[in-house]
């Protein structure tokens, strides 16, 4: 395992080094945890414990899907955790409120968590209105006149759909999805 | 058809009708453009009206009600009327959808899949007198009898705590409950009940509270498995006593999440 570690060595170091200074530490973390879930079944070491490998499916356990969303956001397991439970299939939000000023807002941010709830589900960052709409009217931040129109002016968070149709994030939703996470993570 | 969308754009069309007669500067709204919207949006209404009273979900008589509503605010619209009767119905019409019927609507048929959301939850669960306890509670869920699907959900989360405990042996049992009262630390202080079993029966008569202390205490849980728990627990407490809160079917399946995850799933408790 040594010798397969020193070969890709250079190739980790490499990868590290695209990533901006300030994340090149979490970033080495990350691939090396991933470098010793690819390579060993072995008990990994602290550092390797920001995304401890567990049996896909399991509970508490992190699709592999979502695991690219988690490192490009700098999204660690106990940030996640904070807001999920349990971070992998049967994952429920745990926030009571929803961030935002107003309706509109907080309906807003529900869409992207709703999404990533489902990734954690499926690792499809994607969900229904149905579902939406269930949400929003349980953390009270359904406005029936506006719900089109709110989703509508956020489209940039979705990737272009019909009108009915569930959502599903593009790159910008992704990005914004993981800025509330941790946002809601640090008010924890 | 989408009901919810369908009443959400029946709602967008009624908001902006009434934004358009409070701009009024007149006393009566007389213009043919406006009378024409409402009539459209009347239209509009009809379908999901029927929709609507077919089904089971809102209340028949609601729906009547606000069809009743309509025709009153049709009428208006035949000839010139005043601008304050337009203003009192539309106000009526709006609410009245919004309360009686959207958010009804919503939540009942979140109640008509929970069933199946339940159940995927509880797939993985092999243990038959585990099951017969969720079954029951999930078909309580599916006749939106919420509170009744918690409390019953929580019998086999006892089932199950009572199962692993007693496994321990009772002298096991009442030397842990006794170290567990003689533990000083921040989780532990406050528990001071002499608990002493002589039969594996005598289990079932200790506060549910204290036996998922004494699995924190056993570490079975940790802290925050233990504080999810005790959320559970309180749910439970709060649906089985006369109180005057309904959880809605979100609710419910966080905390089927909960009990499936800490519990019913959870190996060290098998």
């Amino acid at each position: 395992m040594l010798t397969k570690l020193k070969a890709d060595f250079e190739e980790i170091v490499e990868l590290v080094n695209k990533a901006p200074a300030p994340l090149q530490e979490l970033a080495f973390k990350m691939i090396l945890e991933q470098w010793f879930v690819a390579n060993t079944t072995l008990k990994a070491p602290a550092i390797a414990a920001v995304v401890p490998p567990t049996p896909p499916g399991a509970p508490g356990s992190v699709p592999e899907a979502i695991k690219p969303f988690l490192t490009a956001n700098a999204i660690t397991t106990d940030i996640l955790g904070k807001v999920f439970h349990p971070i992998g299939p049967g994952a429920q939000l745990l926030v009571s409120d929803i961030p935002g000023g107003g309706k509109a807002t907080k309906l807003g941010n529900l869409s992207l968590l709703l999404c990533v709830k489902q990734a954690l589900e499926s690792g499809n960052f994607s969900c229904t209105l149905k579902e939406l709409r269930e949400l929003a009217v349980h953390h009270n931040c359904y406005d029936s006149t506006n719900f089109s129109k709110t989703l509508k002016a956020k489209k940039n968070y979705f990737k272009p759909r019909d009108k009915g149709a569930d959502l599903e994030l593009s790159g910008p939703g992704l990005k914004k999805a993981g800025e509330i996470i941790k946002s809601i993570a640090a008010e924890v | 058809m989408d009901v919810a969308q369908a009443l959400e754009d029946v709602l967008e069309e009624l908001a902006s009708i009434q934004k358009e007669v409070n701009r009024l500067k007149t006393a009566s709204v007389s213009g043919q453009a406006l009378r024409k919207h409402v009539k459209d949006a009347h239209k509009n209404w009809l379908p999901v009206a029927g929709v609507l009273e077919a089904g089971n979900i809102v209340d028949a008589a609601q729906v009547q009600e606000i069809s009743d509503a309509w025709t009153a605010l049709v009428k208006l619209a035949n000839s010139a009327s005043p601008k304050k009767q337009y203003k009192a119905l539309l106000k009526t019409i709006i609410t009245n959808t919004e309360s009686e019927l959207l958010h009804k609507f919503i939540k009942g048929s979140a109640i008509q899949t929970i069933g199946d959301t339940l159940r995927k939850l509880v797939q993985p669960i092999g243990d038959a007198e585990l099951l017969k306890y969720l079954d029951e509670s999930i078909r309580c869920a599916e006749t939106n009898c919420v509170r009744a699907s918690v409390v019953l959900a929580w019998c086999a989360v006892a089932y199950m705590i009572h199962k692993k405990l007693r496994s321990l042996g009772i002298a096991t049992l009442n030397a842990e409950f006794a170290r567990m009262k003689a533990d000083r630390g921040l989780m532990f202080r406050g528990f001071t009940k002499d608990y002493v079993f002589s039969t594996d029966p005598d289990v079932q008569e200790a506060a549910d509270a204290h036996l998922i202390l004494l699995c924190r205490f056993l570490t079975y849980l940790d802290d925050t498995q233990y504080k999810h728990l005790k959320s559970a627990l309180d749910l439970r407490n709060g649906c089985g006593h006369p109180t005057g809160y309904q959880p809605d079917p979100v609710k419910l399946q966080a905390y089927y999440a909960d009990i499936t995850q800490l519990v019913l799933l959870n190996p060290k408790l098998a």
